[in-house]
């Protein structure tokens, strides 16, 4: 398993953060931990989201990226490391 | 040109849909989405009542997929919604534009477990491209304007609108804003084919792997430019059929679990697999460590989470096919490959002598194939007529071939052909059925019945559900467990009631009048064909097998 941590930029819509953890859910990753608050100023909502898989990461980046309501996804490389 | 207008968010909704072209749509009304029929009353878009909400749902899909505009169908709260799913799950997975709408209790009901309430926009997350729940009328225009753009751009996909009650009820000072550029496809980098191209120009055993991104993205005629130029030995998804030249002495016909023996080999022996709009399914690849074992990979898509979701690729090229594939037209020296290729083609091309009396259902395919006027459009249902029909008809594009591909959904096909006739009143539609699949949506003979869609139902009936039938006597040891229909109604006398006329045919010598009966015939019709219950699909790479390690009829 490999821990990663995403920074997952989004508008903020009620529904944007199921969406987030359906498809994180259903793609194969655990959820180790959320983050997540809203700028009302700019109406973006940040989440910083920790998972784990076996998979490779941008399976997820890819799925989330393809999310109407998302931003932009970046993985924190610091955190990429081998709990195996 | 921007009108206003005082208005219902019911009434709204229809002259968007009316700017965004749309003519008919499929529905059920209901309690929830009253004011919506209300609003149709006066409205000039024409309304098909299905007599399921999975029918409507499933006729947006036919509708959809034979015309290549987006399918429209309304359905209320609670019951009324979740019987979409299905629709919607069928067209997620097979990325066909529809836009479902549905009615919802009324806002200040929402969460109070009311009558019909159902949270249908929770219950959407997972089976939808994108969906909207409408709570201020104000935002309805929008809302619709946004979802034609969705369903419409990039991989396309269906988009759920839940709107309730108390919103169709709401007055609305709408400002009809031109409908939204619809050709905004996704923007992607312009794609560098250099890599690409020197991996083609390198290969001596290259083979095309065409999937439903062709027609989705209509690049039919691009893609068949590039067969032209290059040469490239082919194979097609199920739903890629259509999209090659079937008559190209270099097309192979289908790859994966029922693909065809030279499909199949080609593939495993390439040295270059250039896959176009294909996703690399677990039905194409078999088991996927050893499909293609020793082929690079090209990979044409618009959708960037299809690169490296199961294969890894040497070279993606992400973008419009349109564009894209004259880019990579370069004339390629592969005679010998070319030669063994069509080698296999005629070596291990299909049979059709069949022993005995009972009839043969891929003949009778391939003879209806061969008699339909062109142009046709075929829906099929799921299991082995769906696969006798994809080896054995061929198609000039991919809107003439509707088939559930990713979903594999059993009752597809009648409401489907619905869909596709209202779409195309004078083309020939013709569903191919099982006697276990006709049964899912059956209630749909109705709405035949009333708007008198001539509809040929070509029903192959084995009194079984053939398909898991032949995976218990190949993989359950013979164990058949709840696959017997030999109790179905009289079929003949159900298409009757609903004023279709219908024939039942058991022997061979009867099946060329009847085909030519039917397609005579002006109206709907039904044709019952009897077949064998042992009859199996041939060849089938079992599960988990390498697909060069086919079994084949014996
Ligand atoms: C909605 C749904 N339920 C179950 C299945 C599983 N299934 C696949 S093929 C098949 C049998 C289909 O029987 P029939 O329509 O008679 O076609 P045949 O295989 O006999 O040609 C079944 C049950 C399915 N694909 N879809």
């Amino acid at each position: 398993m490999n821990d990663y941590q995403l920074i997952i930029l989004a508008d903020d819509k009620q529904v944007v953060l199921e969406r987030i953890l359906q498809v994180t859910r259903y793609r194969g990753f655990l959820i180790n931990g959320i983050n997540a608050k809203v700028n009302t100023g700019t109406h973006i909502g940040t989440i910083e989201l920790m998972v784990s898989s076996d998979r490779p990461i941008e399976l997820l980046v890819d799925q989330i990226n393809k999310l109407i309501d998302i931003k932009e996804v970046k993985v924190d490389s610091k955190t990429q490391q081998s709990t195996a | 040109m921007v009108i206003e207008k005082k208005q219902t968010g019911g009434s709204l909704l229809f002259d968007v849909l009316q700017q965004h072209g749309v003519q008919h749509v499929f529905g059920y009304p209901g309690g929830a989405i009253m004011p919506i029929y209300d609003a149709l009353y006066d409205s000039d878009v024409e309304h098909f009542l299905c007599r399921h909400e999975q029918g409507a749902a499933f006729s947006a899909v036919g509708y959809a997929r034979a015309s290549g505009k987006v399918g429209v169908c309304l359905a209320t709260s609670g019951p009324g919604a979740t019987n979409l799913i299905t629709g919607l799950a069928d067209a997620m997975a097979d990325s066909i534009p529809i836009i479902a709408i549905t009615g919802q209790v009324a806002t200040a009901a929402m969460g109070s477990d009311a009558f019909q309430e159902v949270d249908i926009f929770g219950l959407s997350l997972a089976c939808t491209k994108h969906s909207f729940q409408v709570t201020n009328v104000n935002e309805l225009e929008n809302v619709l304007h946004q979802a034609f753009a969705i369903a419409l751009e990039g991989r396309q996909g269906p988009v759920l609108v839940d709107i309730p009650k108390d919103i169709q009820l709401a007055t609305v000072n709408a400002v009809l804003n031109d409908a939204v550029n619809l050709q905004n496809k996704v923007k992607l980098p312009p794609a560098n084919v250099g890599k690409a191209i020197a991996l083609l120009s390198q290969a001596k055993q290259p083979v095309l792997y065409v999937g439903g991104g062709v027609g989705m993205a209509n690049a039919v005629d691009e893609l068949r430019e590039f067969v032209k130029a290059t040469a490239l030995p082919s194979v097609s998804t199920l739903k890629g059929l259509g999209a090659l030249d079937p008559d190209n002495e270099n097309y192979l016909g289908m790859l994966g679990m029922h693909g065809t023996k030279a499909a199949n080999l080609a593939v495993q022996e390439s040295d270059l697999l250039i896959a176009v709009g294909a996703r690399f399914d677990d039905r194409v690849t078999g088991k996927l460590n050893e499909f293609a074992p020793n082929a690079k990979i090209i990979h044409f898509d618009i959708d960037t989470a299809e690169i490296n979701k199961r294969r890894a690729v040497d070279s993606a090229i992400l973008g419009d096919l349109k564009v894209n594939l004259p880019a990579l037209s370069v004339p390629l020296s592969i005679k010998p490959w070319q030669d063994k290729c069509r080698q296999m083609k005629h070596d291990f091309g299909w049979q059709y002598d069949h022993p005995n009396e009972t009839i043969f259902a891929p003949a009778v395919l391939k003879e209806i194939s061969e008699k339909m006027p062109k142009n046709s459009c075929v829906t099929t249902d799921v299991g082995q007529h769906q696969m006798w029909a994809a080896q054995h008809m061929s198609f000039q594009d991919p809107s003439n071939f509707l088939t559930s591909g990713g979903m594999g959904t059993m009752g597809f096909g009648l409401p489907a052909a619905i869909g596709a006739q209202i779409s195309r009143p004078n083309d020939c539609i013709v569903t191919v059925s099982g006697d276990g699949s006709i049964m899912m949506n059956i209630q749909e003979l109705a709405t035949i019945k009333r708007f008198q869609l001539p509809v040929k139902i070509v029903l192959i009936d084995n009194s079984k559900l053939g398909m898991v039938r032949q995976w218990q006597d190949l993989f359950f040891s013979g164990r058949l467990s709840e696959t017997d229909l030999s109790d179905n109604p009289d079929f003949v006398m159900l298409a009757n009631a609903f004023d279709i006329k219908a024939k039942q045919i058991t022997l061979k010598n009867e099946v060329s009048a009847a085909i030519e009966e039917m397609l005579d015939h002006n109206g709907p019709y039904l044709l019952q064909v009897k077949i064998n219950a042992e009859d199996n699909v041939w060849p089938l790479v079992p599960p988990e097998t390498a697909n060069d390690k086919m079994m084949e009829s014996t």
